[in-house]
């Protein structure tokens, strides 16, 4: 496998999992408005602020309001982490990449990107908003799919794998970062009212909430969801899981150097987190130095098999 | 209710579906009854699923443009080009026949040039070939076959007959949009594909793999192919990658490609380096190796000629090859095959004047406003003059330019090329087409069961280039000694 196809394809996967993220982002924030009273401190700011996207932002818009942050999310091309720009980024990196998969996969990116590109006036009605993120939410399900009902596990496979769990972790890690945010902030009684509300949007975010009651059986409270969506080794979302996955794949690829030991000593380092007793700011911490890891793990891989790694 | 066929006027050309403005030509009668039984409503449905189809798999070509470059959806008309296979079988002997007499010559520039010195060509035609590669002379590619794909452009004169307009040796794109065409077909008109006894076209790729395979180093037993492309930008980038993932080969860029000092090619794999064998290249012979050719070109590998040489790798097709794919040449194929098979040729050329020749020259020049004006070596449509439709400013601009440098000119009579009902604003109209069969030659000799049928949608446009405003549509060989 040509080492800049491993490179295409990883890219693909991650951005591909982060255009969905983003959905989700946007859906359960929507979600949670509507779940909140009026009058509680709830803002649009926090989701460009978690995407690390603030300064970007106030360059365009001055008021961080609900139609400003969508459109800045969702449909600005100008703005590299948005929605369309990722699902653009992917289909150019699976337009290059037809060689390696089955049609229907093009297809089905291709189509995601021309139902966006045609709905972006759109957005800005919620409903039509939601059916968007819905539709967007399926798409990439189905790419998802498909590539593992018609895709050899093979080396392909599993450099988009890669990609998709690292993206995945890092996106885990920001919307527990929102949450924490969103509690700090929220200094008044009526809040903490309805953290409860809260996390179990945070779940539904991630997929997570039968798994959850099935799983921690336990009525949902910080404490418990954090370590759920943190350390469980078999959902699909949690940081835990991805590291496991990420951890497969390195050790199934060939020329993988002393990454399967440095895999176990992050996965040991994700495992010995503990959340319980810290103050939100440490938290804080916690996830930024979890983001920074992934980081550097993305910059191994990268050195380790892609073009700029075997031209010496 | 009005017919589609309401404004059908046929022409003064032959018309490829229709006798007489009523009558079906017998290949095409059931599709024209088929026509006549669906109303506008079900034309339009149709029109509108193909484009659909066309944007939701991609079909696209890039076009250079001020703004940058835009990826266009194909332009693709939903009837189809209908042949006989009776006509077809003749036209298949002719084009292999074609090119196993080119490939003989091709072979003979680069050896003896016995052609020359037998005096059937003049040697100043070889030597003021652009596309003679002196780097080439002394190889004996495998099967001695340089050309091993072809795209040859055939049209329909007045007269019905069908002849050779010139032969693309060099890098011939549009297969993947002939397979594709047909992918469309079944999905729009499924219920007339399963009616008609259409030739099958969808085992080009496997045909092509085969092909490639066969020109591989003779003790490797499972080659490693490639397909090199120029990258995301080329406008046959669709293609290139549609072949490679037809083929299950692997498409390169130059820049994942590297010549050893053992003299072999291997491509950066995520295992390190892994051996190439076979060359499907889809990069002119002058940006191929930056040390023999162009030494500017960042698209190609340096190396490269020197791993052909040393019989490590196989090129697909040979560097060189493209000293054929000339009008200047064009002219003497018909003696190429008289020559080398000892045969008549089948398949007809077009009268072509040679400007060089100054007889011919005279003729040009007092008969411009007649003539198609062609330069001896560009392709894509570009820079030639098409005396009838062209004004008198540009005849005389043409005139001085061709007394510059008459060895890059030919001149042609105007053909009246053929037509075929052509989907205009929901009505069928005359639109003239052209035919390019692919051949590939490498073992054995394959041709396509018809080829990539390219309209001119523009009225009474005879320029049927996708860069030009042109179009294409599927390509129908009909069994007709079974039904």
């Amino acid at each position: 496998m040509l080492s800049r196809s491993a490179e295409r394809l990883y890219w693909l996967a991650r951005y591909l999992e982060r255009t969905e993220n983003i959905a989700r982002l946007v859906s359960v924030h929507m979600n949670l408005l509507m779940d909140l009273p009026n009058g509680v401190e709830m803002g649009w700011q926090q989701l460009v602020r978690i995407n690390a996207s603030s300064r970007q932002f106030y360059e365009k818009y001055t008021i961080a309001n609900e139609r400003n942050v969508t459109r800045f999310l969702l449909t600005d091309a100008g703005y590299m982490g948005s929605l369309f720009s990722s699902l653009s980024a992917a289909r150019e990196n699976i337009r290059t990449s037809r060689d390696l998969l089955p049609d229907e996969a093009w297809e089905q990116v291709n189509e995601m990107y021309l139902f966006v590109r045609n709905h972006m006036e759109s957005v800005h009605h919620r409903s039509n908003r939601i059916a968007l993120l819905d539709e967007i939410l399926k798409g990439c399900q189905r790419f998802t799919g498909l590539l593992s009902g018609y895709m050899s596990h093979n080396h392909p496979y599993r450099f988009i794998r890669l990609g998709k769990n690292i993206e995945r972790a890092d996106m885990t890690s920001r919307i527990l970062d929102l949450a924490s945010l969103l509690l700090a902030e929220s200094r008044s009684d009526e809040m903490r009212q309805y953290e409860t509300i809260l996390w179990v949007n945070i779940l539904k975010s991630l997929n997570a909430q039968l798994m959850y009651r099935q799983q921690v059986r336990s009525s949902v409270n910080g404490d418990d969801v954090l370590n759920f969506l943190l350390l469980n080794t078999i959902l699909p979302r949690s940081v835990g899981c991805c590291i496991a996955e990420i951890a497969g794949c390195i050790n199934d690829l060939p020329n993988n150097d002393t990454l399967p030991e440095e895999l176990v000593v992050l996965g040991a380092y994700v495992q010995a987190i503990d959340t319980r007793n810290t103050t939100q700011e440490q938290l804080r911490d916690i996830l930024d130095d979890l983001q920074n890891k992934l980081g550097e793990l993305h910059d191994r891989i990268a050195h380790n098999w892609f073009m700029q790694g075997v031209i010496e | 209710m009005k017919s589609i066929w309401e404004n059908y006027k046929t022409e003064s050309a032959y018309d490829e579906l229709m006798c007489s403005e009523f009558q079906p030509r017998q290949v095409s009668y059931r599709l024209c009854q088929y026509l006549n039984s669906l109303n506008q409503g079900d034309i339009d449905k149709r029109k509108i699923a193909a484009e659909l189809a066309i944007l939701e798999m991609g079909i696209s070509f890039t076009v250079y443009s001020d703004e940058g470059n835009i990826d266009r959806a194909w332009p693709f008309d939903i009837i189809p080009r209908i042949i006989s296979s009776t006509e077809w079988r003749v036209i298949e002997k002719g084009l292999k026949q074609r090119l196993t007499a080119l490939n003989c010559f091709i072979s003979d520039v680069y050896d003896e040039q016995a052609f020359i010195k037998d005096g059937k060509m003049p040697a100043e035609i070889i030597h003021s070939s652009k596309n003679f590669r002196k780097e080439c002379v002394g190889m004996k590619p495998r099967h001695s076959v340089w050309a091993n794909i072809c795209g040859t452009d055939l049209v329909r004169d007045r007269d019905g007959v069908m002849y050779v307009l010139e032969d693309n040796l060099r890098v011939p794109s549009g297969v993947s949009y002939m397979l594709e065409n047909r992918v469309i077909t079944k999905r729009v008109f499924p219920e007339l594909l399963q009616d008609i006894d259409i030739l099958p076209i969808d085992d080009y790729p496997s045909r092509l793999q085969d092909m490639l395979a066969s020109l591989a180093p003779e003790h490797i037993k499972k080659p490693q192919i490639v397909v090199l492309t120029p990258g995301i930008y080329n406008s046959a980038y669709f293609e290139h990658a549609y072949l490679a993932q037809q083929m299950g080969a692997q498409l390169v860029e130059g820049g994942d490609l590297v010549v050893n000092d053992d003299d072999c090619v291997y491509m950066r794999t995520i295992e390190g380096l892994e051996k190439v064998d076979v060359i499907y290249r889809r990069i002119d012979d002058d940006f191929l190796d930056p040390e023999v050719f162009r030494k500017d070109s960042v698209l190609g590998v340096p190396g490269l000629m020197r791993a052909w040489k040393a019989g490590n790798v196989s090129f697909a097709n040979a560097p060189g090859a493209g000293v054929a794919d000339d009008k200047v040449v064009y002219a003497y194929v018909p003696e190429m095959i008289r020559y080398y098979l000892n045969e008549e040729p089948i398949l007809p050329n077009v009268k072509t004047y040679l400007c060089d020749n100054p007889e011919h020259l005279k003729y040009v020049l007092a008969h411009l406003p007649e003539l198609v004006v062609k330069p001896a070596n560009e392709s894509g449509g570009y820079g030639m003059l098409v005396g009838p439709h062209a004004t008198s400013r540009e005849i005389a601009a043409f005139r001085k330019i061709i007394q510059e440098n008459p060895r890059n000119y030919i001149a042609q009579p105007t053909l009246a090329i053929s037509t075929a009902p052509t989907l205009c604003n929901g009505k069928l109209e005359p639109r003239h087409i052209d035919l390019r069969p692919f051949i590939l030659q490498g073992e054995n000799t394959f041709v396509t069961a018809g080829g990539l049928t390219r309209v001119a949608l523009k009225k009474g446009s005879l320029v049927v280039n996708s860069s030009q405003g042109g179009g294409s549509k599927d390509t129908w060989i009909i069994n007709m000694e079974r039904s």
